[in-house]
């Protein structure tokens, strides 16, 4: 097969697009490309919500690498030299404790069952991005004590009916509104309400934040635990690295990446989210595979007779299938072109319009290889698709293919 | 030069055994214009199809300038057909999606002897020559009948083959058309002594041919000029 003979079936390929029948073109055309957005739709929308959850569980509750007791151990104990040693380390942008108690908020007759996390505010706010996500009010100061920033869904709004709120809160209370909070351990205190933030994540937003001063005057002494430190690596470290210098630099707690983390907990959500990633692009790709074989045999049935013709005035078979497979190559790249075009213009809308849930918002997350990669996949369906019949009916005999 | 020697052709429908050749002995001279004639289901197709390598004999032999079309393979009949075959249908048989110069040029662009350059340049040529250099970027289903028969035979002429066959050309076309064709016919026999074979049942095609073989029941029934039968 020269190039004279390659030159030829383009020519035939491309006139046959150009001047058949306008209406095949652009339906197969839609399709291959409706096939690759639906190869990449859903599993970039799972990647996305996979994205935010990890995010959303980086940003607010484990950061890069959790620090927490070993098993049997209810505390992080030794907190000052323990946070002092991470804190020095190379790699860590900065280490912060959590600790938590179980308590119910009063605020008129409304009452609600939360947690309280004590957190240090600077160093937290190295740590996590919750000092931006304030709506009313501002963020705590590490010697504020009386003062709670609580999340919006606490808060409440008060313009909707007890019987219709989405989830119990405290009716509206607004910045500056004093809330009684009667922890576990019988302490009660008066809260003066400094913020009120809104991140997006379920657990954060349903979590009332207390200085670590605070916390102190509770439990009645110098709190030197706590339930976990987390710890911020520094831009060009990996997790793996600040896990292993903080056991190489003798932290006797357990530690644990996000990634190990998220693996424990999220392992069986994408075990079912890689089979349904699996199972759409398969669909997909046989919808492509079916059509065009189903488009190139029609094509070719409704030619027996031209193809007879051509053979006859003495163009090669392989001219007549090339014909065919560079017309399937020219609409499978017509179709993944769109389909990309389709992809992104999805995106964009998707970025401006998340789907929000209280757990978690998402939007496609798509990155150049899953589109080189899809595109590859569906783009050698096509091929095989087309040359199918395209060697079929090229391997006919005059007599039939003219007779036809 | 073609020799065909005890051609046979028999088709089977069934238990029903056609035979389209009995026996068909010819010669045919370079520079002849032969016309191929007879009724319906006289095998004057068959026998073009059969010298056109369009299909294979159930037995006998065609030689063809010395060369046994039997030995050749597929890939060889191809090319025997490119480069020294010319062929022109009954219904045009042109590509609908090419303009009249592309499918012109089709069979050149093919040639491995030839630069694109030469191939445009003899496919104006013969386009030139039937006198539809003006409509050479037209479709097909812009032009009359007779405008695409003429295409027709300018794709089979525009490799310069030895043999240009003719299967009923002017069957679709009025008389006015048709001798327009023959003229064509005529013209490229006596300008470039070429060899022209063409079946046709028309009476008054006879005038053209030098030579007349009547086929009936797949034997050769006469063989001669205006009439003067040697077989």
């Amino acid at each position: 097969m020269g190039k004279k003979e390659l030159k030829v079936a383009f020519l035939l390929a491309l006139r046959s697009l150009q001047r058949g029948s306008r209406s095949s073109v652009i339906l197969t055309v839609l399709i291959i490309g409706m096939c690759f957005t639906n190869m990449i739709f859903l599993p970039s929308l799972l990647n996305g919500i996979g994205q935010s959850i990890t995010k959303q569980i980086v940003d607010y509750e484990v950061s890069n690498v959790l620090v927490d007791p070993k098993t049997g151990n209810q505390y992080v104990t030794d907190l000052g030299a323990t946070l002092d040693l991470i804190n020095g380390m190379p790699g860590v942008e900065r280490a912060t404790p959590h600790y938590y108690k179980p308590a119910t908020l009063k605020y008129r007759q409304r009452v609600l069952d939360v947690s309280v996390r004590a957190i240090k505010p600077n160093d937290e706010k190295m740590v996590s991005p919750l000092y931006t996500k304030m709506i009313a009010g501002s963020y705590l100061g590490d010697g504020d004590t009386g003062e709670v920033i609580i999340g919006k869904p606490v808060a409440g709004d008060s313009s909707v009916r007890r019987e219709d709120e989405f989830q119990p809160s405290l009716g509206g209370v607004r910045v500056g509104d004093s809330i009684t909070i009667e922890y576990g351990n019988g302490y009660t205190k008066d809260y003066r309400v400094k913020g009120i933030f809104s991140t997006g994540w379920y657990e954060a937003d349903n979590t009332v934040y207390v200085s670590w001063t605070d916390m102190e005057l509770v439990n009645g002494k110098p709190l030197d635990q706590a339930r976990s430190i987390t710890v911020k690596a520094k831009p060009g470290y990996s997790e793996k690295f600040i896990k292993n210098e903080l056991q190489q630099y003798g932290v006797s707690q357990r530690v644990q990446t996000t990634s190990e983390l998220l693996s424990k907990s999220m392992g069986k959500s994408l075990q079912s989210f890689a089979i349904i990633n699996m199972v759409s692009l398969i669909v997909s790709i046989l919808i492509t595979t079916v059509v065009l074989f189903i488009v190139i045999t029609i094509k070719t049935i409704n030619s027996r007779k031209q193809i007879g013709i051509l053979k006859a005035i003495g163009v090669d078979k392989e001219v007549i299938m090339h014909n065919y497979g560079f017309q399937v190559i020219i609409l499978g790249i017509l179709g993944i072109v769109l389909g990309i075009l389709l992809t992104l213009v999805l995106s964009v809308y998707m970025a401006y319009n998340p789907i929000v849930t209280p757990d978690w918002s998402a939007t496609l997350y798509i990155t150049p290889m899953d589109l080189f990669i899809n595109s590859l996949i569906l783009f050698v369906a096509a091929i095989v698709a087309g040359y199918v019949p395209a060697y079929q009916i090229s391997r006919e005999d005059i007599q039939t293919a003219m007779r036809s | 030069m073609i020799t065909i020697e005890e051609l046979r052709k028999t088709y089977h429908m069934g238990d029903i055994e056609v035979k389209a050749l009995d026996g068909v002995t010819l010669e045919i001279e370079k520079g002849e214009f032969l016309g191929i004639m007879g009724a319906s289901g006289s095998g004057k197709t068959t026998l073009l199809h059969m010298l056109g390598l369009l299909d294979e004999p159930s037995s006998g032999k065609i030689t063809i300038d010395g060369i046994d079309i039997a030995k050749l393979n597929d890939y060889e009949k191809t090319q025997f057909r490119l480069y020294k075959l010319g062929y022109v249908f009954q219904d045009y048989a042109l590509v609908p999606d090419l303009t009249v110069m592309e499918n012109v040029s089709l069979p050149a662009m093919l040639r491995q002897d030839r630069t694109d350059e030469q191939s445009r340049a003899g496919s104006f040529e013969v386009l030139q020559k039937i006198g539809l250099c003006d409509r050479r970027d037209h479709l097909p289903r812009e032009l009359s009948g007779g405008q695409q028969q003429r295409v027709s035979i300018a794709r089979a002429m525009v490799n310069k083959p030895d043999i240009l066959f003719a299967d009923e050309p002017c069957a679709n076309l009025d008389s006015e058309n048709s001798r327009m064709v023959l003229d064509l016919f005529k013209e490229i026999n006596e300008e470039m002594q070429q060899t022209i074979v063409m079946v046709s049942h028309e009476e008054w095609h006879t005038e053209y041919f030098h030579r007349i073989v009547k086929l009936k029941d797949g034997k050769v029934f006469s063989d001669g000029i205006n009439g003067s039968v040697t077989q």
